[in-house]
């Protein structure tokens, strides 16, 4: 039997303004009928190129190579007109994207945008079409499909709208579906139960699917096979319980390495000194009372944690569970109620934070693109805190080293730094305050899977050193359970659990902690 | 400062936006010994004489030659317009990202006063301060820069709204900055780049209002040559002799254009990610 996609010897250049350059190279893979073909690759690697590639929507600045054959069943794609492809798209091959709030259009209705497809494709009237796109909502196992066929995509949550999304890929049972990273905007949970929903689409269907991610645990539990890319060249393809097991190439094996295994604690020690900071009953409010309007919900309540010289205290949750509310309000950001006690020193707002506090708590953001002023150069955002808490400005090149960076990135701006390197600099800055605690809000969530090891790596040397301790925000549970000394789980703005690792490792655990370690679970192998 | 130079000649706006302002700068400064005749030499024999070898752009109703009323007037034109609209956009952008950074209460009073001072036309509240303050160029310059500095203020803010979300400005905050390191200089240099490309556009309207005030006998007096001065002189001998409210038009539009190049330009210079 043929292969319902067939990929030979295809090579993609982007044309920039200084010359070409290569994003795909030598790509040749096949997947089979009811096949899932798992792509990971790091960012830059091309993965969303070849999606691209396949559907043939490419940008204006993409020449493919001569030689490149694209087939689906037996139609060439490449050579294809735009007008066949308007009847292939939708109909044979369709796409589920990363970010289902930008997929759909906000302006038209979720059925509209649903019955639509059926109407191009399979030639049904609007009002059968309307029919038949409610049954495909009741397939995806959205509660009340009906009414949410009326309602707008910004009246529906993310796991419903990607459902949505799902059923329109679906929808007119195409031979293949491309899958653009399409659990990584959503919760742990959410994803999980989405990818449950892939499963039992898959196997009724028979579709063949090409899975894209970066995240290759996730990878090898939803795909038969696995290739990865590197740098635009397809480096190794295995079956995917294999890849774990035995990875044939060393950027595989690299690839394998950085991801957290719970299993695999980082952390050594046992922190039982004093407390460093505590925070007790802390509420977090964003927006006022109104004259026509009540006071919003809180986004947290009563929460009390406290952290202890030198430890690492990983807080969890989905997002809006109010993890980066703590983070808010311990570092003055936001007005909080509550009092957060440093070193014996109760404060009860954020006027009350002085210069001492402000250089003992720092904080380092998710996304390190923002969190660098453009405008100054690596040595300016560096020299600020030592001015500020007074330190020596000629220990810049110290700090760089002490991140691992050449003393010459001084003289650079954010910009032409990769966002590993980027991170690292707003590491230097919190650590030139000489800190007691440092507050990383989500700082790994935006980097590949090796850079992220390697800060990791970065950050745990940094505490040897210095004895900081962490307030560690993540959504990676089994990133956490890598380092932290105690967990402290969240869920709408309240403190589920608060756990010291061992427990977490018996299984002492709230349900709801396990619903989030069941949606996580460690890579097979 | 050098690398944003080098960038800005190396788009085409950049080169020609350059080369009409230092054809500009050329007159402001040399204008007087560039130009063929006396300004203000009357000669009522060749009155509203056409474009010829002795006149290159004609004569006006006084039998003045009008390029050299043109390379004269640059200087009483060019400066003050751009000196009114660049210091009138200094302060509103301080005003606008101040306004944004303080959020709240203080944005909602500092954003509704410039709404009440914009709500008075540009030409009105010009018109008021000149006549308090007297005629004269120099009013009508800082009357100028009054009324460009409410709408600056209102485009900074909006774009400094963005630039108050960035995570370095949390950082600064959280570092313990005082507002006003954070508002001078983490937003102010991220605001910039859109408030320069404003501002030079607005050069041209500056030019105008400036012109408008002369015609109404409150900026430039005669015999002056500013070019709105002219424009307005020239206005009544429109069919008899076109050159002569066309000449100082064109000299108007094509400083308009150059600014508005020389916008374009410097939008891309300035941003240093666009480096490829």
């Amino acid at each position: 039997m043929s292969p319902v996609l067939q990929v030979r010897d295809y090579a993609l250049d982007y044309v920039t303004r200084d010359g070409t350059q290569r994003v795909l190279q030598d790509i040749s893979l096949a997947i089979e009928a009811g096949e899932v073909l798992g792509l990971v690759g790091e960012s830059g690697s091309g993965k969303t190129s070849l999606a691209w590639a396949i559907m043939r929507h490419l940008p204006g600045n993409a020449r493919e190579a001569p030689g490149g054959r694209i087939h689906l069943g037996g139609t060439d794609l490449v050579a294809a007109s735009s007008k066949a492809l308007e009847t292939i798209r939708g109909r044979r091959m369709s796409m589920v994207f990363q970010d289902p709030s930008t997929a759909l259009n906000p302006t038209l209705t979720i059925g509209r945008q649903v019955s639509e497809v059926l109407v191009r494709h399979r030639g049904l009237s609007e009002k059968e079409a309307w029919r038949a796109a409610t049954e495909a909502l009741e397939h995806v196992d959205l509660r009340d499909a009906a009414g949410l066929m009326k309602r707008y995509p910004h009246q529906a949550s993310g796991g419903e709208k990607q459902r949505v999304v799902i059923a329109t890929a679906f929808a007119c049972r195409p031979e293949l579906i491309v899958f653009d990273e399409p659990t990584t905007a959503l919760d742990v949970i959410t994803g999980a139960r989405i990818l449950e929903l892939f499963g039992r689409l898959r196997a009724e269907t028979g579709v063949a699917a090409l899975y894209i991610s970066h995240d290759l645990a996730l990878v090898s539990r939803v795909a038969d096979r696995v290739a990865i890319l590197e740098r635009g060249r397809i480096v190794e393809e295995a079956p995917a319980d294999r890849i774990f097991t035995a990875p044939t190439q060393d950027y595989t094996r690299r690839l394998v390495a950085a991801v957290p295994r719970p299993d695999h604690r980082l952390v050594g020690d046992q922190v039982t000194g004093e407390t460093l900071l505590r925070a007790e009953a802390i509420a977090v409010r964003y927006g006022r009372k109104r004259l026509f309007r009540a006071a919003p919900a809180a986004a947290t309540e009563d929460v009390t944690l406290d952290i202890r010289r030198g430890e690492i205290l990983g807080v969890v949750g989905e997002s809006g569970s109010g993890k980066s509310s703590i983070a808010r309000a311990l570092t003055g950001l936001a007005d909080y109620d509550g009092v957060i006690t440093l070193g014996g020193r109760r404060i009860d707002r954020t006027g009350g934070m002085d210069r001492a506090y402000r250089r003992a708590v720092q904080i380092v953001f998710q996304h390190p693109d923002s969190s660098l002023n453009p405008r100054q150069t690596v040595a300016d955002i560096l020299a600020r805190p030592l001015r500020l808490y007074g330190g020596d400005v000629s220990t810049v090149p110290a700090l760089l080293e002490q991140v691992r960076l050449p003393a010459g990135h001084a003289r650079r701006y954010p910009h032409q730094l990769s966002g590993g390197e980027k991170q690292r600099v707003a590491i230097a800055r919190a650590f030139a305050a000489r800190p007691a605690l440092v507050i990383c809000d989500e700082i790994t969530a935006p980097l590949d899977v090796s850079v992220q090891a390697s800060v990791v790596e970065l950050l745990l040397g940094l505490r040897d050193t210095h004895g900081t301790a962490y307030l560690f925000i993540t959504h990676d549970l089994n990133l956490v359970r890598q380092i932290a000394h105690r967990i402290v789980v969240m869920r709408a703005g309240a403190i589920v659990d608060l756990l010291d690792i061992d427990a977490v490792r018996q299984g002492n655990v709230s349900p709801y902690t396990r619903q989030l370690m069941a949606a996580s679970p460690a890579p097979v192998g | 400062m050098i690398d944003a130079l080098r960038r800005l000649w190396r788009t085409p706006q950049g080169v020609l936006g350059s080369v009409l302002l230092a054809v500009l700068i050329l007159a402001c400064l040399l204008g007087g010994v560039l130009a063929p005749y006396s300004p203000e030499a009357m000669d009522f024999a060749g009155r509203f004489a056409a474009p010829s070898a002795r006149h290159w752009l004609g004569a006006d109703q006084l039998g003045r030659d009008v390029l050299s009323r043109l390379l004269v007037g640059a200087r009483s034109t060019v400066p003050l317009a751009v000196a009114a609209t660049f210091s009138g956009a200094l302060v509103g952008a301080c005003v606008g990202t101040l306004s944004a950074y303080l959020g709240g209460r203080w944005d909602e009073a500092i954003t509704r006063t410039i709404d009440a001072v914009m709500a008075i036309p540009h030409l009105l509240l010009a018109l008021i301060l000149v006549s308090t303050l007297g005629k004269g160029s120099a009013n009508a310059a800082l009357a100028i820069a009054v009324s460009v500095a409410p709408s600056m203020a209102r485009v900074t803010r909006s774009v400094a709204l963005a630039v108050r979300q960035q995570d370095y400005v949390k950082a600064a905050i959280a570092r313990g900055e005082g507002g006003a390191w954070i508002v001078l200089r983490e937003m102010l240099p991220n605001v910039a780049a859109p408030l320069i490309i404003e501002a030079t556009i607005r050069v041209a309207f500056a030019i105008m209002l400036f012109a408008t005030l002369s015609f109404l006998g409150l900026g430039a007096q005669p015999p002056a040559s500013e070019w709105g001065l002219m424009v307005s002189e020239g206005r009544r001998f429109m069919h008899q002799a076109p050159w002569v409210i066309v000449a100082p038009a064109l000299a108007i539009a094509t400083t308009a254009i150059c600014f508005n190049l020389l916008g374009d330009g410097l939008r891309d210079a300035l941003n240093p990610r666009d480096e490829r």
